[in-house]
Order: structure tokens, then C-alpha cells, then sequence
């Protein structure tokens, strides 16, 4: 029973990582209909960010965390404006195509920067504490806590201050949101901007418990995608209940069947969901 | 029409030059790289026809790829079969997995097919990595033999350019065909298609299930080639390659892939000392092009020649296809 | 149909523009200089350069350059009258068999290159089908532990490093011996780790062990090691099977450590613990088997090579056994075409290796290597080590028989 805890807990952590990545992901898929296969990229360039504000500068972990998602949030501005802006009016696959470029630009540049060592971001808290007999790394502990927080701070802002609503109203009724003169641009920026920063925040918690390297975002990214069709592309909760459920299919899907299973059973959940929804599961029916 | 003339003439000349350049180039590693350049174009072949006819994006052809490839490479070296019986059975394999795949695939459109069409690419190339009675996982399979009664690399590369004249010369009558089209109309509106009477479900159909077929001839071209069979060709980036070449080459067009995959994959062979850049250099450029030159080199030919000959014929006399000027396709405005 | 007749014609344009190109390229190699009694040579390399592995690749090509700038410095190696100097031609596969084939193949019939050398078991494979037979045959020196590389039976490969399955014996005996009969299994799920996993837990269970579930993940790709770890522990191993890159490897130790583990560890031979020292806290390997650390390595010229590695290399990363065992290969092969007379010739060359080895000066010998098997494996004494209260002490490993 122990080893079901233990891993619920490592399911629990893991899962709020994938949640914040694919929320982002989901945001701009819902504002613009894009889906950006560079946000793994991105996901990547945050962690190495934080890597060198904390070991460049010696900054506090917590603010290291903050500095990346502002940056993000910057080159998620400019990627909009250079790249998705002009394709805006083209056939969708245009964008996806120029999101492909996107991503194997940034992983090789951060290669070529940065090298493609492993590297290690040490964790503030290093200890661990026992709950209910089972002992819980502390850094484990953050990343759930702190990505429930952002999430519950996502969702007001989403619902309750007007540029979130604007957002929200882009994503329901594009036509009926330009009439009532919301700036389609302003909140295509601020949701490539949010999606980006999210990802940093995602990839700054994991990277103590996992190691940096240029190729980090790879994997990730293809899940993240396995969770928005999932959770029905452009829902919010969706992406989160998503990131949760596929998080814990893999812990426990290796855990009692084996590895491999667990390696493969988001993509084949994936294949089967839409073989027979084509829409994904939670889809809002569009 | 004396130009037409010319032209065919070229054609030919270009076709014979293609035939001799093995006596040409006595150089067998030059001779290898172009094989494997149009190895890789016979694949994007299949592509454009899916995703510059019909405008449908499958981020599994490397997926299918390796499927030819696998089923070449496991009969002929566990079951010592013919190669020939082989290769049919990769391209027959290829494109019973494709008919089944699109069946499901096909039911979701724009986003959701490339989504979903990326994860069948994944769920292949896993399939492909962990089965390893059959694949030999991640050792891959060693000694693929060269076609009999074939010994030299000359021989294969008749071979390979056969079959690329072969693919070209379908593709080509498919695309003049009603057939072709209806592939065009489709990528143009599906609702227009549709209200025209253009059975659309069927017809993207048949455009992904030959994709995937040309996918499966090109790596059964591919294994004896190499010898050697890793997962790694059925991988996802395998594909964002095949998707430089075609978007260099140009999208929809009918010498894009060819000139595509001999370009960028001869480029990327010479520019190998500078590996690390590639791809940022080529990152860029894939975005560049889809901004601006969707149409690719192809497309850049082609209006540098109307240019001229409206301007030497004083008139525009170009036949007005729809896959001619991809630049003007009209983005799909379905509401999902 | 005009304007297709004329795309098609474009292509076919570009196509003969690219094989002039090529022609006019080619032919680089071997540049003799005949009256003086001068030449370079080439050679080959074909590794991961870009990617996960990178690091991997580029420390054997350290290895293959220092050994050629040492060479170079002396004025090269006498082959039949004629100073031989080398110059690398290095080409990046990104770990990928095929890639290397076709490297391989450029790299011999483009810069002559007579020698490739492939740091990893697929690209070797893949060289393996053609480097021993017409139009072109070169040598192919193999930086790899899997022991198939010699079940080819090609006589032009000289594979480097030692083959693991020498170490399965004294590996399990002394964690066996140490800590107890149950083995736990998280190793990286690369073609290398399930090779390695395979012969480990068949000497475990020769030796009369008992083996768990295997809990193995691809340590590249893996967001989270805390749950294969979590699910070995839970069968209450005595001894760990881990490896992969060093770093994620030191992650897995210190995961497990982190939860409680205080038994040992077999380390597979691709994580160095040089480099996981950097990673984790030393303390957390003790218990641990594995490759010796090279900067402590007891081989006649370890500490010459150290001291020359820290020269021209230095920086964070300390010399690992890729560097040293391809830093010393390229010097036998070298002294191999002055014993053969020949930089061409394979099998002369081949002939000579084995010769050659005993032959270098003891400053180019980090490693013990003194000669070469009849199936082309360099040889000589192997020292692993064991990891006891933050020390490395000697572990001895039976060599080819």
C-alpha cells in the first residue's frame, strides 16, 4: 500500500508539471486555433534561465522562477509578433509548419549556446517530510503547491479581471468579440505571453528533481499534446483533469504493468480517444 | 507550340542525363547521396500530394517510412525472402496500415488530423523500438542484402531513379486527373468541394492512402541502400525533415519534392562540418519560406517565368490550375 | 504541361549542379607530397556531435585529437621513408547507425580516410557491412563495449574499449558478496543498457542471486525518475543495477539514496564516476561497482596523459576513459602503419596492430593495452573498482582469453 502512496504522490507532482505546460498550450491553441509545436522549446528555454540566474547571478530560487517567466512571457511577445502575426490569415497548417521551425530553432540554438551537457539545478530544499508514514520530497512538495497556486491564479484571472474575460470571449465567439471591440492582436499577445510563462514556471519546478539539457522539452511536449486532445482542445480544466490523468496512467501504468506500457499508454490513449471522439473528450462540442 | 517542344525536349535530354549520371560520377559516396536524396523525395511525394493537393498536414510519414523500411529490412534478412516480394509487401503493408490509420484519422480535420497524425507517428515508431522479436528494438536490424540479381551500387541507383520516374509520372497524372482536382478543391474549402459534389471523405481517403503508399515504397528503397535499419527513421523529426524538403522545394508543386530533398539533403551532407548551425540556419529559413514563399523554389521559377513569358508573349497564357499558385490558396474558413 | 516539363527540368538542373559541386570537392585526401618525403593522411570520425549525446561524442574525438596533435608535434610517424602526419575529418551522426554509414562511406571514399573511427555499437554495425569489402575497405576503429562487435568476424575492425561482459564476474560476485542475493534493475533503456541488462542478470542468477522486475526508463527522456525508483525499492533489493549518462545516472543514485536505499550499486560502464562525482554527492556512490575513474587509472601513462589532457583541454570536464582509450588507439594505429610501411593497406595495417601496441611509449599508454586479440580486440590488464567510504580500490577484471 505503501508503494501506491508513494507513487500517487509522484503521479500528483508529475502531473502538475504536465497540467502547467499543456495550459499553456491549450490557451493559445483556444485564442488563435495554433497548435505550437515549439512550446516544449520554450518550456526548455525557460529552465535554462533560471538555471543562470541562479547560478550566474545568485538570485533566490523563487525569484530566479519569476525572472524566467518575464522573459518568457517577452519572447513569447516577439514570437507572435515575427511569426504567428503574419501567418494569422494563411491555411492553419502554415502556422503549425512555421511553429516546426520555431522549435528546431531554439533547440539548436540552446545547443549551440549552451552546449548539450547535462545540467543540474540545485534544489533550496533538499530535505524531505513524512506524512501519514510515507516521506514526500520537499521539492516534490513545492512543485505541487506552487502549480496549484499558478493555476488557481490562471483561473480568476481568466474569470474575473476583464483582460482575462477578453481572452476567454476571443476563445468562445471570435466574430462577436471583435464587435463589442476587443484588440484581437493585444490578446493574441498577452496569450502567447501567459502560454510562455507558464511553460518557464513548469519547467523551473521540474528541473531540480530532472536534469537541463537542450533536448529537455522534447518529450514533454509531445505529452502536452497528448493532454489538450485529451482534455479537449482550448479547455482550460480540460488541460489540467488531463495533465493529471495522463501523469498518473504513466506512474501507474509502469508501476503495474511495465515500463514500456507506461511509455506508450498516453499516445495510444491519445489515438484511441480521437478514433472515437474526434473532437477529444471534454470538447466544448464546437 | 514550339516552346512545348523545347520543353519536352529538355525533359527527356534531363531524364537520359539522370540515367547516365552513375557513368558520369564514378564517385560512389556522391552517387549514394543522391540515391538517398531521392529516397527522401519519393516519400515527400507522397506528402505533397496530402498536404500541397489536399491540404491536409500527416505528421506521420516518417511513421510509414519506416514501416516500408521494417517490413524489407524483416523479410528479406530474418526470412531470407525476395527482395521484390519484399518491396511489394512494404508498399501493400504501408498502405493497409494508411487505409485503416485515415479511416479514423480522417474523421478529424485541420489541427486534430495533424495532432492525431502525430501520434500515430510516435505510436509507430514505439511500436517499432519495443517490439524487439521482431524489429530488433533498439539494435536495429544489420545486413539488409541488395535487391538480386543487383551487386552494385549502380544497379540500385537504376532502381531508385526507376521508381522516382514511376512516382513522378503518377503523381503528375493524378494531379492532371479529376481525381487530382478534387484533392485541390478540397484543400481549397471542403465545404465547396462538398457543395460541388465532390465526395470529399473519400477523396482525402484516397490522397492519405497514397501518401502513405509512396511513404512505404521510399523506405523499402531506403533499407538495401543503407543495410542497416534503426528506429530512428520512423521518428517524428524524420518528418520535419520531409517537410523542409518540401516546403524548400514547394508546396503543391510537382518538381518541389525532387528539387526539395536533392537540395537541402545534398546541402545538409556538404554542410556537415557545420552541423551545429543547421539547424538554426534551417529553422529560420522553414519559417521564412512559410511566410513568405509558401510556394518555395518551385513557386520562385514559376513566377520568374510567367514574368518573362507574359512579357516576351505580351499575355498571360498560363493554364490556370489550382495547384499552380499555392501562394493564393485560400485559408480554410470552417468553423470546427 | 509546360510549366511541370519545366519544374522538372529545374530539378534535374539543380541535380547536375550539385554532382558538379561534389566533383569539384572531392578527391581532398592524402595529400602526398612526394619529392620531399612528406604526407598527411586523413582520418575518419563519425560520432554524435549534436543532440543528447554530444558530450559523449566529442570527448573520443578529444581523445583521437590529442593523440594527432602529439603525433603531428614530433613531426609524424616514419612510414616507409616518408613522415606521415594525420589531419581529422570529423562528421556528426547524431547517434544514428544510418547517418554514420553514410559518414563512414563519405569519409573513405571523399578524404581517403584509411581509418574511421564510431563511437557507438549501432554506427559500428552499420560500418561493419561494408568497410572489409570492394570498391573501398578501411579500417574501423570500434568505441564500444558490446561484445558482437567481434561476433561479426570482420577483419578490419579494431574494437577499443574493454568488452563489458568481462566485467559481469567480479562485478556480481563482489555486490553479491557485499550486500545480499536481490537485484533491482532501473538501467537506461538505450540498445546498450538492455544488452548490458541481459548479461547481468544472467550472471546474477548464475551466481545463484534472485532478479526483480525490471524498472528500466530511458534516462534521456525521462521527466521524472522518482517512480522507477519508487517501484524498484519496493521489492527490497540488496543491490541496484543502474546506468545510462553519467549525470542522470548520479540522479538515480541520489533518488534512491534520497529514499532510503543503503544497499549497493552495479554501475553500467557507460556512466563514469568522475563525472557523477560532480553531480552528487560523493558519499551517496559508496557501495557502488564500476569503470575506474581515469585521473586515478594505475596505467603506465595515466598521469603524462592527465597532466597533457588538462593542458590542452581542461576546463570542468575531467578526462574520462572515452578520451584516454581513443587518445591511445590512435597512437597504436599510427604505430601500426609505420611497423606496415603502409597508411593504405588495411590488412597490413591490422596485421601490425597487435605488435604495435606492446610497442608505443609508456607516456601514450593510459590504459594497459599491449596487444591485439585474433578477432581484433585490443588488449591488456582491466582495472575496475569499487567505491569503499569515498574510495576507489581496485577491482580486478579477467581479460581475453
Amino acid at each position: 500500500m505503501s508503494l501506491f502512496f508513494q507513487q500517487l504522490i509522484n503521479g500528483i507532482s508529475l502531473g502538475s508539471v504536465y497540467g502547467l505546460v499543456a495550459l499553456g498550450l491549450t490557451l493559445v491553441f483556444g485564442v488563435l486555433r495554433i497548435p505550437n509545436f515549439s512550446h516544449g522549446a520554450l518550456y526548455m528555454v525557460g529552465a535554462y534561465v533560471t538555471y543562470f540566474s541562479l547560478t550566474s547571478f545568485g538570485l533566490p530560487y523563487i525569484v530566479a522562477i519569476a525572472i524566467s517567466a518575464v522573459v518568457l512571457a517577452g519572447m513569447g511577445v516577439v514570437l507572435e509578433r515575427l511569426v504567428f502575426h503574419p501567418l494569422r490569415d494563411m491555411p492553419h497548417t502554415h502556422a503549425m509548419i512555421g511553429s516546426i521551425g520555431v522549435l528546431l530553432f531554439l533547440t539548436s540554438g540552446a545547443q549551440l549556446l549552451f552546449g548539450a551537457d547535462f545540467r543540474r539545478l540545485k534544489s533550496p530544499l533538499e530535505g524531505s517530510i513524512s506524512l501519514f508514514g510515507i516521506g514526500i520530497n520537499q521539492q516534490r512538495l513545492l512543485v505541487i503547491v506552487t502549480s496549484l497556486v499558478v493555476m488557481a491564479g490562471l483561473y480568476l484571472f481568466l474569470k474575473k479581471t476583464v483582460p482575462g474575460q477578453t481572452i476567454e470571449a476571443i476563445e468562445q465567439d471570435r466574430v462577436g468579440a471583435s464587435l463589442v471591440g476587443i484588440d484581437a492582436n493585444r490578446v493574441s499577445m498577452m496569450t502567447f505571453a501567459i502560454s510562455a510563462a507558464l511553460a518557464a514556471v513548469a519547467a523551473s519546478l521540474v528541473a531540480p528533481i530532472n536534469l537541463i539539457s537542450p533536448t529537455m522539452g522534447d518529450v514533454v511536449n509531445l505529452k502536452a499534446f497528448a493532454i489538450i486532445i485529451l482534455g479537449g482542445m482550448g479547455s482550460v480544466p480540460g488541460a489540467i483533469i488531463g495533465g493529471f490523468a495522463l501523469a498518473l496512467a504513466e506512474t501507474f501504468g509502469s508501476t503495474y504493468v511495465s515500463s514500456d506500457f507506461g511509455e506508450l499508454v498516453g499516445f495510444l490513449f491519445l489515438v484511441v480517444v480521437l478514433a472515437i471522439r474526434p473532437s477529444g473528450l471534454f470538447s466544448k462540442g464546437v | 507550340m514550339l516552346s512545348r517542344n523545347w520543353k519536352t525536349f529538355a525533359v527527356v535530354g534531363l531524364v537520359v542525363l539522370g540515367a547516365l549520371l552513375p557513368v558520369l560520377i564514378r564517385n560512389p559516396y556522391f552517387l549514394s547521396v543522391i540515391m538517398i536524396s531521392y529516397t527522401w523525395a519519393i516519400a515527400v511525394y507522397g506528402m505533397n500530394v496530402l498536404l500541397g493537393y489536399t491540404g491536409q498536414l500527416s505528421l506521420a510519414q516518417a511513421g510509414f517510412f519506416g514501416i516500408g523500411a521494417y517490413t524489407v529490412g524483416v523479410l528479406t534478412v530474418t526470412y531470407e525472402m525476395s527482395f521484390w516480394i519484399s518491396l511489394v509487401a512494404a508498399v501493400v503493408l504501408s498502405s493497409a496500415v494508411g487505409f485503416v490509420v485515415g479511416l479514423f484519422a480522417l474523421r478529424t480535420r485541420n489541427e486534430y488530423f495533424a495532432i492525431f497524425t502525430l501520434g500515430v507517428g510516435i505510436v509507430i515508431f514505439l511500436v517499432i523500438e519495443k517490439w524487439e522479436s521482431v524489429t530488433g528494438g533498439r539494435l536495429g536490424l544489420i545486413g539488409v542484402p541488395y535487391p538480386e540479381p543487383l551487386t552494385e551500387l549502380s544497379h540500385l541507383y537504376y532502381l531508385i531513379f526507376a521508381f522516382l520516374l514511376l512516382t513522378i509520372y503518377v503523381v503528375a497524372s493524378i494531379s492532371r486527373s479529376l481525381v487530382g482536382r478534387g484533392f485541390v478543391a478540397i484543400r481549397n474549402s471542403e465545404d465547396l468541394a462538398r457543395a460541388t459534389g465532390i465526395n470529399v471523405g473519400t477523396n482525402k481517403q484516397l490522397a492519405f492512402v497514397i501518401s502513405t503508399g509512396l511513404a512505404g515504397l521510399a523506405g523499402a528503397l531506403y533499407a538495401p541502400n543503407i543495410g542497416f535499419l534503426g528506429p530512428a527513421i520512423a521518428n517524428v523529426p524524420i518528418t520535419f525533415n520531409m517537410l523542409l524538403y518540401l516546403l524548400v522545394g514547394g508546396l503543391g508543386s510537382l518538381s518541389g519534392p525532387l528539387v526539395g530533398a536533392l537540395l537541402v539533403a545534398t546541402l545538409q551532407q556538404f554542410l556537415q562540418q557545420f552541423q551545429e548551425y543547421q539547424l538554426v540556419i534551417f529553422g529560420p529559413i522553414l519559417v521564412i519560406l512559410i511566410i513568405f514563399f509558401p510556394s518555395g523554389l518551385a513557386g520562385l521559377w514559376h513566377r520568374i517565368g510567367n514574368r518573362l513569358a507574359s512579357r516576351r508573349a505580351g499575355s498571360h497564357t498560363e493554364e490556370s490550375e489550382g495547384e499552380e499558385e499555392p501562394t493564393k490558396m485560400t485559408p480554410t474558413k470552417e468553423t470546427r | 504541361m509546360s510549366n511541370r516539363v519545366f519544374r522538372v527540368a529545374l530539378g534535374v538542373i539543380v541535380l547536375v549542379l550539385m554532382s558538379g559541386l561534389a566533383v569539384a570537392c572531392g578527391g581532398g585526401g592524402g595529400s602526398g607530397d612526394g619529392g620531399s618525403g612528406k604526407q598527411t593522411v586523413n582520418i575518419g570520425y563519425s560520432g554524435p556531435l549534436s543532440g543528447p549525446a554530444a558530450l559523449y561524442g566529442e570527448n573520443a574525438l578529444n581523445g583521437v585529437k590529442l593523440a594527432v596533435d602529439e603525433i603531428n608535434k614530433n613531426g609524424g610517424v616514419d612510414v616507409d621513408g616518408t613522415a606521415t602526419e594525420f589531419k581529422i575529418e570529423a562528421l556528426d551522426d547524431k547517434y544514428l547507425p544510418n547517418e554514420a554509414a553514410t559518414n563512414a562511406r563519405r569519409l573513405a571514399q571523399q578524404s581517403e580516410t584509411p581509418v574511421v573511427f564510431v563511437p557507438h555499437s549501432g554506427g559500428i554495425f552499420a560500418v561493419q557491412g561494408f568497410n572489409a569489402k570492394p570498391p573501398t575497405e578501411f579500417i574501423l576503429a570500434a568505441y564500444s563495449s558490446v561484445p558482437e562487435i567481434l561476433e561479426a568476424d570482420n577483419p578490419n575492425t579494431i574494437m577499443i574499449p574493454p568488452r563489458f561482459d568481462n566485467y559481469m564476474e567480479p562485478f556480481v560476485k563482489t555486490e553479491m558478496d557485499k550486500f545480499g542475493k536481490k537485484l533491482g534493475l532501473i538501467p537506461t533503456k538505450s540498445e546498450y543498457g538492455i544488452q548490458w541488462t541481459k548479461q547481468v542478470t544472467a550472471e546474477w542468477e548464475k551466481q545463484g542471486g534472485e532478479v526483480l522486475k525490471n524498472n528500466g526508463v530511458d534516462y534521456t527522456s525521462t521527466t521524472d525518475y522518482a517512480s522507477p525508483v519508487t517501484q524498484a525499492l519496493n521489492e527490497d533489493p540488496d543491490v541496484l543495477f543502474v546506468g545510462g549518462p553519467s549525470q542522470p545516472t548520479a540522479l538515480v543514485i541520489e533518488e534512491a539514496r534520497k529514499r532510503g536505499f543503503e544497499g549497493g550499486f552495479i554501475v553500467m560502464d557507460q556512466a563514469k564516476f568522475e563525472e557523477m562525482e560532480t553531480f552528487t554527492d560523493k558519499k551517496n556512490l559508496n557501495g557502488s561497482v564500476g569503470v575506474f575513474p581515469t585521473i586515478d587509472y594505475p596505467g603506465p601513462g595515466t598521469d603524462q596523459f592527465v597532466k597533457y589532457y588538462e593542458e590542452k583541454i581542461g576546463g570542468e570536464r575531467p578526462p574520462t576513459s572515452e578520451v584516454a582509450l581513443n587518445y591511445q588507439a590512435m597512437h597504436i594505429i599510427a604505430q601500426a602503419m609505420a611497423d606496415a610501411g603502409s597508411v593504405d593497406d588495411p590488412k597490413a595495417i591490422m596485421e601490425a596492430v597487435d605488435g604495435a601496441a606492446g610497442e608505443i611509449k609508456d607516456e601514450y599508454r593510459p590504459y594497459g593495452i599491449d596487444g591485439m586479440t585474433d578477432d581484433g580486440h585490443l588488449n591488456g590488464p582491466v582495472i575496475a573498482t569499487q567505491v569503499e567510504d569515498g574510495k576507489y580500490t581496485e577491482l580486478k577484471v579477467p581479460q581475453d582469453q
